[in-house]
This record gives C-alpha cells, structure tokens and sequence, in this order.
C-alpha cells in the first residue's frame, strides 16, 4: 500500500531514485543536494536497492561515471549543486549528444562569488543550452515524482536524453513535506528498466562517439534538437499515464493559479511559487485580480503553451532566481523566454521582471506585494518602465 | 560490491609464432606511417581479444583512428575527454557489475581497458585515472606513451623527455635546451599511492610478445591495473619512419626505456643489456634532440645514470626545477 512520509526534497529525492531502481549511483559532497546521496548510500547500505554506489573524485568524474555506466547499459544516477554543477560543465555536452538519459539531481546553489551557499537557480541556468531536459520542483512531493517522470521522458526510445532534475536549495531540498510514497509495482508499471538500442556490448561492438567531419556534425545535432521537439508530446503521454497509475495529476508543462480572470500573473519556477500562491491569496482578498503560472520545464521551454497563456494577461512579471549578466533583457533568464514566446502573438501582455532571492535570500511576501504595484501600475500606464527590478534595489522602494 | 563476478582468463603467449591471427584493430584509420601508437593499439587488441570493451580519451588514437563510419575497433568502442577516461571506465565496469548480478547481461565481465595517451593519463586526465585505480575497478589503464600531446601538433607533456622540442619547448636563445623539464615516472604514480592495484608493468612496442602477455597478465587479475607502454612517434620524434622498432629498441639499449613489472609489491626486470650503450646514440636518431649541446646531453646522461641503478625507482638527483638553481 502507498505510505506517506515526512521528508525533505534531498530524501525525497533519493526515495524516488530507489523507487527507479537506479542501477549506478556517482556521489560527490557539495552542499546542499549532499542530503541525497547521503540517504541514497544508506538504502544501499541496507541492501534496500541493488545498485553500485561509485564515488567519485569530484563533479567531473560523478558525470562521467554516470554516463560511462548509462552507455554500458546501466541506469544511472548522479547530482550536484552550485560551482559543483558548473565544474563538470565539460560532460554535459557528450552526455546529451551521445544520448545517454542519465538523471542528475541538482539542489540549487549560488556561483561563487559571493559565496554564499544560497539557493539561486544560476548554476544550472548556466548549462541551460547543452541538450539536457531540465525544470524544477516545488515540494519535496514533485521532487520525487519527478525523478521517475523525467528518467521516464528521458529513456523514451524517440528521446534519449539526460535530465537536469533541480530543486531549490534549502527551500525545498532541507524542508520536510508530506511525500506520498506509492507501491513499487505501481512504479515498475510506469517506468520500464533501462534498455538502451546500442549499449556498449562485446556481442554487439558500436563505436559510441567517433569524430565526424564538420559537415557531419549539424546532421547529429538536429537529431538532439529534434528529441527536444518530441519531449512535449511524449511529456503529454508520460503525464496521463502519471495520473492513471499514481492518482495524482500536474499539467505536464504550466501550473496555473488563480488565472481565469487575473490582469497580471507572477510567472515563476520552483520553491517560490509557494509564496507566490500565499501572496496572490492576500491580494485577491484585497481586490487585486493576481495570478501566478508556474513554469515545470525549462528545457525544452513549453513555447506555444506559454504563449497561449500568457496572452491572456495584461501584464506578467518574471520573478527571476538567476541572472543573465550584460543578456538583452538586461536581467534574469526566464524573461528572455517569455518575450520570445510572445513575440508573435497577437495579444502582447506587458511583461517585466524581478531579480528576486538571489544568494538564497528568502523572497518575502512583502516582495510580492511590491511587484504586485509595479505590475498594477504598469496596466495602469499601459507601459512598463524598465525590464528588470533588483529587489531592494530600486529607487522607487521596491 | 557484493559478489565478485567472473572475469575473463587469457592465456599466455609462448612466442610470436603462437600470436593470435585474428585482427580487433582493423583498417580503417589514418594514422601517421610507422605509428607506434598504432602498434601500440594493434598489439593489445590482440591480446585483449574479442570480449572486450574499449575506452579512447581524446588524444592522437581518438583524432587518427575514429572518422565516422570508418571505426577500426572490431569491439565496442567509446570516446571519452581528455579528462575522463578513469571515470568512464569506473561507470562501464559498474555497470558491468551490476548487470551481471542481475542477470541482464550473461558472460563474464568483459575486459575494460582505457587506451590513453600520456597526456590523458597523467597530466589532464591524472585526477580521472587515480580515482579509478583508488575504487579498484576491474580496468586495464593504458598509457600509450609518445612523449607529447601529439594530436595537436607536438606539444610538451609531462612524459616529454629532458631537452626535446616540441612546439610549446622550442629550443631559443634563452632557453637553449628546448625542454627544461624531466618527466614524470607514471608507473611510480601509480604504484606509490593506490592500495588497490596489484599489477604494474612497462612495455615497449619493440617487444610484442612480452608486451601482450603483460596486457594479458593485466587483465586477467581482478581490480585495477596499469600499463605503460612505450609508443615512439615518427612524425613527432623526427626519424624516419620505418625505424619505430629499432627506435623502440635503442632506447631500451641505452636505458632511455627499461621494462619492468610491479606485481604485488616485487619488482621484475625485462629485457635488460649487460652493458648499455650512451643516451647520445638514442638521441642522435632524433631529430628533436638535434639542438642539444654535450652539456645538455651529459645532463640527460646523468638522469638515465642516475635512474638505472635503481630501474623503475624514483631517483632524487639531478633533477633541478626550472626555479632551482646548481
């Protein structure tokens, strides 16, 4: 029978990779995603799961071996966190273009400087455009569903591609929710063992990663570009059969609160959503007609979704736990997205961003309240002023 | 790493006439006329056979071997950076591991060997090949040495040899030696700091019968294993290029090269000349050692002195570094 469990997003993790029968398991200690594996090598330890638990001499090997042991046939599971997800930066490219859907659990960590070991969402945003699936989880609950919903994407045979499965730092990986555990059968239903079509196998030699000719090279990249176009069908598929076997339901790509009739919506991604929800809670109580969309997928980014939703709306504000130093938007990542996704529709709500939480600083309620302003202000304006908001930051007190 | 599962058992070669006939390492690529690399790869394909698992690290072997669609591995094959040969055998042979457990996979284990060049090995790809030889998985390491990073046009290694020239050691006005720099001892890297490993040894393509039975020898015991094997480079070394073997030969003649093996903690000598003849004859036949002066050359002849009255030891003296001064 399925059991609950009070659990932080780090075991939550290493629950759902137990419950995945990962098969090689690649550890290396940074804070704060350490709490996984921490857990992972207990299970191990108590022979709750038959797996080979490497460890590796830094982040650099921790992938590596996962993928090693991914093209031998194995499935495999590793992460990191902050400067440890940027130093293995050089592997993400070979493992997502030899196709190997290893799964890497990323609680997120700032780049130093200034080292302040604070959730920020700037490590792996920093390796957004290597092929890899990436997206976040709110609760330690997402964070174990979606180890076995991204492995399940990332293993379809038309995908093939590792995951970037992130969770904010501290927020979610340190912070117990209640986790609904489901039965291990109900699992094996739904993600089937590992079998890739051409493992490395003496009774049946291929050679994996050969040098081409540079006119051989963008034939092989379409082909990683075009699995990033089939994730959303197969995401689409994945999810029902989600909902079917484990009874619990997400929108595959967008989350959507309080938005039938809301003039601006907070778009987010991650831990703060929670806050967002309490925010856009207090604000409808005032008259404020709030909403908040959250993002579930990064990579590859659900386009034509958010722009459909995101039309709807007069204003959007980008709450942003990453920058894009110098980028156009002159700010964070997520508003690049957006404007993108907009950029042919016919309704263009305004849309604007907040660098918000940077280093691990919580994003408070009074915060939202303050976007919430200069989101009002904007509609009332019929223009916004600037394209990004530092928090804390600005003149105007926000 | 509960239960230790079967390994393969490769038999010992008499002499050449009783070398395998059978090619793993077939045409298909482009390497330089007279690569000793290449012959390097030939030799241990044979040795290691069919039922094996290939590793190539970046390097002269990656760059001159792999033109897609024309591999010359007949066995399963996998390129890794330069940096992480250690760590992508350590995940294969996990694998391995774990799927034989599990009654995914039915053989014994395959033999997983890395074929990495010095570079790969010991400088970039050091921190990769030491964590492998610490967890002790069931791996040959391969160092194919030519003495340079020699994919990229010749540049310097830590295996380099004192006063050679390469692109990044030219020889000049100030620094009229070329390289200043004595090489590192790799077998000594890894004898000295992994518990782990049991087996150690030298080879020189000069000797392919003695160096496949030491890939064979690597092979067949459980755990880590490490291979350095002497690969001269034509087009790198600057000598003509039907002389591999004899160049392979004279450095073994003048001490330049000796072949030894570690196992379990004893040293054994291989084919060792009752007098060895100067380092000068060696280094005459190359063109990169053309710029040295007698006095470079004594330098050089006092290392290999030095060295040679304890083979395979690491020797104090007169190594200076480049902030040292006599």
């Amino acid at each position: 029978m399925a059991k609950e469990m009070f659990l932080a997003g780090c075991a939550a993790s290493a629950f759902g990779a137990k419950f995945a029968r990962v098969e090689v398991i690649s550890s290396y200690p940074i804070r704060p995603y350490t709490g996984v594996m921490m857990e992972l090598s207990k299970i191990v330890a108590n022979g709750e799961l038959d797996a080979e638990f490497v460890h590796g001499e830094g982040e650099h090997a921790q992938v590596s071996i996962a993928y090693g042991a991914s093209a031998a046939g194995a499935r495999a599971y590793t992460g990191s966190s902050g400067v440890g997800v940027a130093y293995a930066m050089e592997c993400y490219s070979p493992a997502a273009g030899g196709r190997y859907p290893i799964q890497m659990i990323i609680a997120d960590r700032a780049l130093d400087p200034p080292g302040d070991f604070g959730s920020e969402h700037t490590d792996v945003m920093g390796c957004r455009d290597q092929g890899w699936i990436m997206g976040w989880a709110e609760t330690p609950q997402e964070a174990f569903d979606n180890t076995l919903i991204y492995y399940r994407i990332g293993e379809d045979p038309k995908i093939m591609l590792p995951q970037f499965c992130c969770q904010d730092g501290y927020f979610v990986s340190h912070i117990p929710g209640k986790v609904v555990l489901p039965e291990q059968s109900q699992v094996d239903e739904f993600l089937p063992p590992y079998d890739p079509p051409d493992p490395l196998d003496p009774t049946n030699p291929t050679s994996h990663g050969p040098q081409v000719y540079p006119d051989q090279g963008s034939a092989i990249d379409i082909q990683r570009a075009q699995a990033h176009l089939d994730v959303p069908k197969v995401t689409e598929q994945v999810m029902d059969d989600f909902s079917r076997i484990f009874g619990r339901t997400y929108n595959p790509f967008v989350e959507e609160y309080m938005t039938d009739d809301a003039d601006f919506v907070f778009f987010i991604q991650g831990a703060h959503a929670r806050t967002a929800r309490f925010a856009v809670n207090h604000l409808r109580k005032k008259g404020v007609k709030a909403g908040m969309v959250k993002l579930r997928f990064v990579r590859p980014f659900p386009t034509e979704v958010v722009k459909e939703c995101l039309s709807k709306f007069k204003a959007v504000g980008c709450v942003e736990t990453s920058t894009s130093y110098g980028g156009a938007m002159k700010g964070g990542n997520l508003i690049h997205e957006v404007r993108a996704s907009l950029y042919d529709s016919p309704k263009q709500p305004l849309v604007t961003s907040f660098m918000a939480g940077l280093g691990g600083e919580v994003v408070t309620l009074n915060e939202f309240y303050n976007m919430a302003k200069v989101l009002s202000q904007a509609i009332k304006d019929k223009k916004i002023k600037k394209y990004v908001y530092w928090l804390g930051f600005e003149k105007e007190g926000i | 790493m509960a239960n230790v599962v079967e390994t393969q058992n490769l038999e010992r070669v008499k002499s050449i006439r009783r070398v395998p006939q059978e090619e793993y390492y077939v045409p298909g690529h482009r390497t330089c006329a007279g690569c000793g690399p290449a012959l390097c790869y030939k030799l241990v394909s044979k040795a290691a056979g069919p039922e094996s698992i290939f590793l190539g690290p970046t390097g002269c072997m990656y760059v001159a071997n792999t033109s897609y669609l024309s591999s010359p591995f007949a066995y399963p094959w996998m390129h890794c950076q330069i940096t992480n040969a250690g760590a992508i055998a350590s995940g294969v042979e996990a694998a391995y591991q774990v799927k034989i457990r599990k009654g995914k996979y039915k053989g014994k284990l395959p033999n997983v060997v890395v074929m990495a060049g010095d570079g790969g090995s010991i400088d970039i790809g050091l921190q990769a090949m030491s964590g492998l030889m610490y967890r002790g998985h069931d791996v040959l390491f391969i160092m194919y040495d030519n003495e340079s990073y020699a994919n990229t046009g010749i540049q310097t290694s830590p295996a380099t040899p004192y006063g050679a020239n390469t692109t990044f050691t030219p020889p000049g006005k100030a620094i009229p030696e070329g390289k200043t720099l004595f090489p590192k001892d790799a077998p000594q890297l890894v004898i000295g700091g992994h518990p782990a490993v049991k087996y150690v040894a030298t080879a020189s393509v000069g000797y392919p019968v003695d160096l496949i039975n030491k890939v064979r020898k690597a092979l067949n015991y459980k755990g880590p294993t490490f291979l350095h094997i002497h690969s001269p480079c034509p087009k790198g070394w600057l000598f003509d290029a039907k002389k591999t073997v004899s160049v392979a030969k004279l450095a073994m003649e003048t001490g330049m090269w000796v072949n030894y093996e570690w196992e379990n903690g004893e040293y054994t000598y291989d084919h060792t000349p009752k007098e060895y003849k100067p380092v000068k004859e060696y280094m005459k036949g190359q063109a990169r050692f053309a710029h040295l002066t007698d006095e470079h050359i004594a330098k050089m002849q006092a290392f290999i002195d030095a060295k040679l009255k304890a083979p395979g030891i690491p020797v104090a003296l007169p190594v200076q570094g480049p902030r040292e001064t006599a």
